[in-house]
């Protein structure tokens, strides 16, 4: 199954792009003040969670490790005993006031950080959701050629995985790296005020950082397109075996299905193993340079003290290099969060470059910009010079021509593979003519907006879709405001109530997908009710009653003649039964419109048309021969 | 009853038989995690070394801060401690680089596993289920539910490991001060208890955000997979705000979800600072009063610095755990659903089917519940052609369907040749059946595997023949690429009568014992369904075969008629016998042969 008849899915270019970012900060846009607001907590928050060790500092070298007392400690009388006795209970007390004041700023760092994160939080969600909705909503612009060529699962791991990879990291991530940012300027801020030189040396493993990064991102990123590609791949994989599963099990394919699902799966996971080898190395060396700058301050306070003697020890006190073991982890911290951010991003961006390449795919279908009112049609249809291709070159329908007069009944017959299903299809704008028009009461249809177009067509297609929801629900298709009673009238007009009837909650019957829990015929009779029930001012029906027992298939036919009294309508049918009353019978022919006219015309023309004729008549003939009566 | 409700009792009927891992999501993540033991041993060693040479820093730290109020520091000392913290670093980066390549790795070869576990379970369920169950949902388990239970083996399990720095360091600040590391440990019945309840609120939201997120699969699967029905109608705005609103659903009980875990880590983050003042106050104020030297206090801070991170990160695993156990909880639901129609023990393995003589002996049918077919009692010979017909809904689909042995009977029996076929081995059983369903189902695949699928070693010059006898060369011919056109998904690309007869090519290639045609030639003109079955009397005058239809066109020569209305079977005989019986087949005919009367008149 190397070979495929679906688009492209274009191998990886470039993952991280200031384009995408610029875009994906156009959806975080209508709440720019809410992170405004969520960054200016986070401001608060990082100053104060920075300024803990500066307390802890100065309690270590004013109170803890107070250098009066051991002085006094030092000296050995009474006197002193004293003044040692009040100096602890000073120094206890210059403790407490401090941690009662960082206890203080604990909790109100708590409640801060708890209040942005749900900004964060619920800018998250409605973010994402309005991405998910633009996605879906661009879907459904989406012409049939885009649609026939991706397959389902594909399309839907767009809408549900790559957004939620995006909303993992996006928003959240934001707000993050500019805490992340902020801490370490504050950070920095801090070290340099208490010691500039040792700030220097923190800060020195940084520029290395950034050079792995560099080398690490050329690797990783590459790996994530290639990884979101093939999990794409993987789940259209699935789901086509999902919904084919029961021919796969008549045909006991299942160990061929497997092993090519296997196949795909192996080939994410190995995508992946690559991707974890990276960021096996690039984490460590992150965390490697951390350590190497504590290592440095260490060093380097060692250094001063050794070289400039214990009693200058103003240049780096006990408490200096305690702080600054702190500050740097603290400094770090935020580096190493940065890295572990960084992936993400870069995992979302391939998920952001393939959301982005579908909504920028632009609908081949589009409607005018001011598109003609579509409101009373009287239902005139004209085919002039129509020419068609699914495939470049290679024409379905060859310069067809034909007009429908309002109010009359036509009907379309042909070898199978003829063009018919396609001819319908341009009517309707599935596809747009490649030459020549469609005319709608002389307007070319594609003037008029085409949900309007397709409201006014009620389309009966040869490959029913019923949708999983009740039977009600399958006929109102969303129309909340038709009356149960017009629901159950064309039920009946079809003859579909008896059935609906019998069935266990009536109309409250829960379809399965795709209808799979009624009969093909069934299905059929449901799909002619729901586009009867829409009240169409055009009736094509394709092959509409091929499931369909004769009985009820005349029963049917009545009905619709009164129903569509008046009314312009395409029947497409092989059963001539069907087709012979019509006002006008069109015989395709390889995409040709070979022979037109009545019923009797044709037979009297003696072409294709008669020929099949003369197969059924010549047929019935037999049976009267064969019948005993 | 509902349909809906009976739906959820079909669901629950078709799962609850194998509960066993179902609900204990931890059994079943470790069945797949066995194999990769190794692993997981080698990354707990390796954590265990490097958090056991992590410990060493402090260590060297006290010593530096020691040796400068001493005074006995000197430049070599330095230098070594430096070089020995830079080796330790070194030391940690390989050790980590070693665990995460194993241990994250495994995680992806326990993905693997599991997925392919999952879908070769699905292939083994029955029609049952995939009625009960949207694709959509089938596949959101595997795709998102999977990657939850994923998160949880790989980055959830390295970070449980990595917890083993909590006793560690625990120890080591017991060894730097039992007392301090007393008062530092007061905070940790609150953490136990805010986990408790946290914990449980999680589990319940988790599965309500991913059932939601289910739901939001499917709505979009059915959607696209619907897209004509939904541009035919234009009911794409209709569309839009049912999905707007599963988007909001979802969003709403992710929110409450993000709102709770968020509370958490501020939580967590505040006792664990309480635990620090606690330290420096009580350690300082023994420093203070000379009961503690200011080099312990510094370690043991460094000490609690370094037990703040995998604090964190336990909130973080019980997150990923949360979400994992849902995860493999929803999965664990497919993997225990059990398949009603599956080899039973006693299968006869030894079972043939040469002949094609099929029996239905007193056999009923229900679709949950409703019964569909009634007592049902007749043979059909080996090498004989039996035609059903019957209205619409009258249950000729589900005759066929029992003998492929789709369902299983409520009552009675069905043999072929002989053999209940319960006791056939499924596999002998479906390499005797040709059959074509009567809605054809292509797969996006060349023609030529398409057709056959069932025979995938047929040489292109049986594929051909097949084709001719399914008139479907001509359209073959026309295809650009021929046998190796590519089709899309369900055959887009193709006309409903082209999808049909090469359906029928590949029945016909498969060369069955028992030939089933379930309304075939429904979209087949009357010129080619002629051809049709001109080639395919010949085909089955050598096997078995059943014919449905409703045109008396296709199924007049049959050597018999079944007549099904409403699940029984009301006539049988030949053409003329039905005919002489004046009952449904014959009103049926007379109808058809009144219009074909019309037509001559006209
Ligand atoms: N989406 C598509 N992409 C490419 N080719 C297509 C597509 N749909 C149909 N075709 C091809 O166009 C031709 C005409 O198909 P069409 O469906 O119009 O036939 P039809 O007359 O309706 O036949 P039938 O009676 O079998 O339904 C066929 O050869 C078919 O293979
Ligand atoms: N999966 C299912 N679950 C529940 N009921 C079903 C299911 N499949 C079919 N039925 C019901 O069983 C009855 C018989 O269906 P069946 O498909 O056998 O009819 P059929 O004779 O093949 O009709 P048609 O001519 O329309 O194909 C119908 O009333 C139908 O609604
Ligand atoms: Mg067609
Ligand atoms: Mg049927």
């Amino acid at each position: 199954m190397s070979a495929d008849y679906h688009m492209d899915d274009e191998s990886p270019r470039r993952a991280y792009d200031a384009r995408l970012m610029r875009r994906l900060l156009g959806y975080v846009r209508p709440y720019r003040r809410w992170l405004v607001a969520a960054t200016l907590l986070l401001i608060v928050v990082s100053v104060i969670s920075n300024i803990a060790p500066l307390l802890i500092m100065w309690s270590v070298d004013h109170y803890i490790n107070n250098p009066d007392r051991t002085g006094l400690r030092a000296a050995d009388d009474a006197a002193v005993s004293d003044a040692l006795a009040g100096q602890v209970a000073a120094d206890m007390a210059g403790l407490l006031r401090i941690v009662a004041l960082l206890a203080g700023f604990m909790i109100l760092e708590a409640a801060l950080r708890y209040v942005q994160m749900i900004i964060v939080a619920l800018v998250g969600q409605r973010t994402l959701m309005t991405m998910r909705l633009d996605i879906f909503d661009h879907l459904q612009r989406l012409s049939l050629r885009f649609l026939d060529r991706n397959p389902v699962g594909r399309l839907m791991t767009r809408v549900t995985n790559d957004v939620e990879k995006i909303q993992e990291t996006v928003v959240s991530g934001m707000v993050q790296v500019v805490n992340d940012l902020l801490t370490i300027v504050v950070v920095l801020g801090f070290m340099i005020a208490i010691n500039w030189r040792l700030a220097v040396i923190v800060v020195a493993p940084v520029p290395i950082v950034f050079a792995t990064s560099l080398i690490f991102r050329k690797y990783a990123q590459r790996s994530f397109l290639e990884v979101r590609r093939k999990i794409a791949h993987l789940n259209a994989c699935l789901q086509e075996n999902i919904s084919g599963m029961r021919v796969v099990q008549m045909f006991r394919r299942e160990d061929a299905n497997y092993a090519e699902y296997r196949r795909r799966n192996a080939d994410h996971r190995n995508e992946w193993l690559r991707q974890i080898r990276n960021f096996a190395i690039y984490f460590p060396v992150v965390e490697f340079l951390g350590m190497l700058a504590t290592a440095l301050i260490l060093a380097y306070c060692g250094w001063v003290i050794l070289a400039t003697g214990r009693e200058v020890s103003g240049t780096a006190s006990v408490g200096t290099i305690f702080a600054f073991v702190f500050l740097a982890e603290k400094f770090f911290s935020p580096i190493r969060a940065l890295a572990d951010r960084y992936n993400l991003l870069l995992e979302a961006m391939a998920s952001s470059e393939r959301v982005f390449r579908l909504l920028d795919t632009p609908p081949d279908i589009e409607d005018k910009p001011n598109p003609k009112p579509c409101e009373a049609l009287r239902g005139d249809v004209e085919f002039r010079e129509v020419w068609f291709a699914y495939e470049p070159g290679q024409w379905v329908l060859k310069n067809i021509s034909m007009r429908i007069a309002p109010g009359e009944r036509i009907a379309i017959v042909g070898h199978t593979g003829a063009g018919k299903t396609t001819l319908i299809n341009l009517l309707n704008r599935f596809y747009d003519v490649q030459q020549g028009a469609i005319l709608l009461d002389g307007v070319d249809i594609r003037d008029y907006p085409q949900v309007a177009l397709r409201r006014k067509i009620g389309m009966v297609l040869q490959d029913v879709f019923l949708f999983s929801g009740t039977i009600e629900e399958n006929i109102r298709l969303g129309d909340d405001a038709m009356p149960m009673d017009h629901v159950r009238a064309c039920a009946r007009h079809v003859n579909a109530a008896a059935f609906i009837e019998k069935l266990p909650g009536g109309y409250g019957y829960h379809v399965g997908e795709r209808g799979c829990n009624l009969s093909t015929g069934q299905r059929q009779l449901l799909a002619f009710a729901r586009t009867l029930a829409h009240d169409p001012s055009i009736l094509v029906l394709d092959e509409a009653t091929s499931s369909i027992d004769t009985e009820t298939e005349a029963l049917i036919q009545d009905a619709i003649a009164k129903l569509m009294a008046g009314r312009t309508s395409i029947v497409i049918a092989h059963r001539l039964s069907t087709v012979q009353h019509a006002d006008l019978i069109i015989v395709m022919h390889h995409g040709e419109v070979r022979e037109s006219g009545t019923h009797q015309e044709l037979l009297a023309k003696g072409g294709i048309y008669r020929t099949l004729y003369e197969l059924q008549y010549r047929d019935a003939a037999g049976q009267d021969a064969a019948t005993p009566e | 009853m509902t349909g809906r409700a009976e739906r959820a009792d079909a669901a629950e009927h078709s799962r609850d038989s194998g509960k066993a891992l179902h609900g204990r999501p931890f059994l079943s993540l470790l069945r797949y995690n066995l194999p990769y033991w190794p692993r997981y041993l080698g990354g707990a060693m390796l954590a265990m070394m490097f958090v056991g040479v992590g410990l060493v820093v402090p260590l060297v730290i006290r010593g530096i801060v020691r040796a400068f109020e001493t005074g006995t520091m000197t430049r070599q000392l330095l230098a070594l401690y430096f070089l020995g913290l830079l080796l330790i670093a070194a030391a940690e980066g390989v050790a980590r680089y070693f665990q995460r390549t194993l241990m994250i790795g495994a995680s992806r070869h326990f993905e693997f596993d599991l997925r392919n576990d999952y879908f070769r379970h699905v292939q083994r369920l029955s029609q049952r289920f995939f009625h009960c169950n949207q694709t959509g949902d089938i596949m959101a388990r595997a795709v998102n539910d999977l990657n939850y239970a994923r998160d949880f083996i790989g980055p959830g399990i390295m970070g449980t490991v990595d917890m083993i720095r909590l006793p560690a360091t625990l120890g080591m600040m017991i060894y730097l001060s039992g007392r301090l590391t007393l008062v530092a440990l007061v905070p940790l019945p609150f953490i136990s208890i805010a986990v408790y309840f946290f914990v449980r609120y999680m589990n319940r939201q988790s599965k309500v955000v991913q059932d939601l997120f289910s739901a939001l699969t499917a709505r979009v699967q059915e959607n696209l997979a619907g897209a004509r029905v939904v541009k035919a109608y234009g009911i794409a705005d209709r569309e839009m705000r049912a999905f707007r609103k599963a988007c909001e659903a979802y969003m709403r009980e992710n929110i409450k979800l993000v709102a709770v875990m968020s509370f958490a880590w501020p939580l967590i983050g505040m006792v664990i600072g309480a635990a620090v003042l606690t330290v420096v106050w009580y350690g300082g104020g023994m420093v203070i009063h000379g009961d503690l030297t200011l080099a312990d206090l510094t370690a043991f801070l460094i000490c609690m610095v370094m037990l703040a991170f995998p604090m964190a990160q336990f909130g973080w695993v019980i997150t990923l755990y949360q979400r994992g156990a849902v995860g493999m909880n929803r999965i664990a639901e497919i993997l225990c659903a059990v398949p009603d129609i599956r080899d039973e023990p006693d299968a006869l393995q030894e079972a043939a089917i040469t002949r094609g003589e099929i029996q239905f002996d007193h056999a009923h049918f229900a679709y949950n519940g409703v019964a569909v077919l009634h007592d049902l009692c007749f043979t059909i010979r080996a090498g004989e052609t039996v035609a059903i017909v019957g209205p619409t809904g009258s249950g000729k689909s589900t005759v066929i369907a029992l003998i492929a042995r789709e369902y299983d009977v409520s009552g009675g029996r069905v043999l072929i040749d002989g053999f209940d076929i319960r006791s056939i081995p499924l596999r002998t059983l479906r390499r005797a059946m040709g059959y074509v369903p009567q809605d054809p189902f292509v797969f996006s695949d060349s023609v030529r595997e398409n057709i056959r699928l069932g025979k995938p070693d047929a040489s292109d010059a049986a594929i051909r023949a097949a084709c001719e006898t399914a008139q479907f060369s001509a359209d073959l011919e026309e295809m650009p690429a021929g046998l190796d056109t590519l089709l899309g998904e369900r055959g887009v690309n193709l006309s409903g009568g082209q999808k049909q007869r090469l359906t029928l090519a590949r029945a016909i290639l498969c060369d069955p014992v028992i030939l089933m045609l379930d309304d075939a030639l429904s979209s087949v003109d009357t010129h080619t369904e002629e051809r049709i079955l001109e080639g395919l009397r010949e085909v089955m005058a050598t096997r078995t075969s059943i014919i449905v239809s409703h045109r008396v066109s296709t199924v007049r020569h049959a050597d018999r008629i079944l007549v099904l209305d409403d699940g029984r079977i009301v006539e049988q005989g030949t053409h003329d016998e039905l005919l002489a019986l004046d009952g449904l087949y014959a009103h049926m005919h007379r109808r058809q042969l009144l219009e074909r009367a019309l037509e001559s008149e006209a």
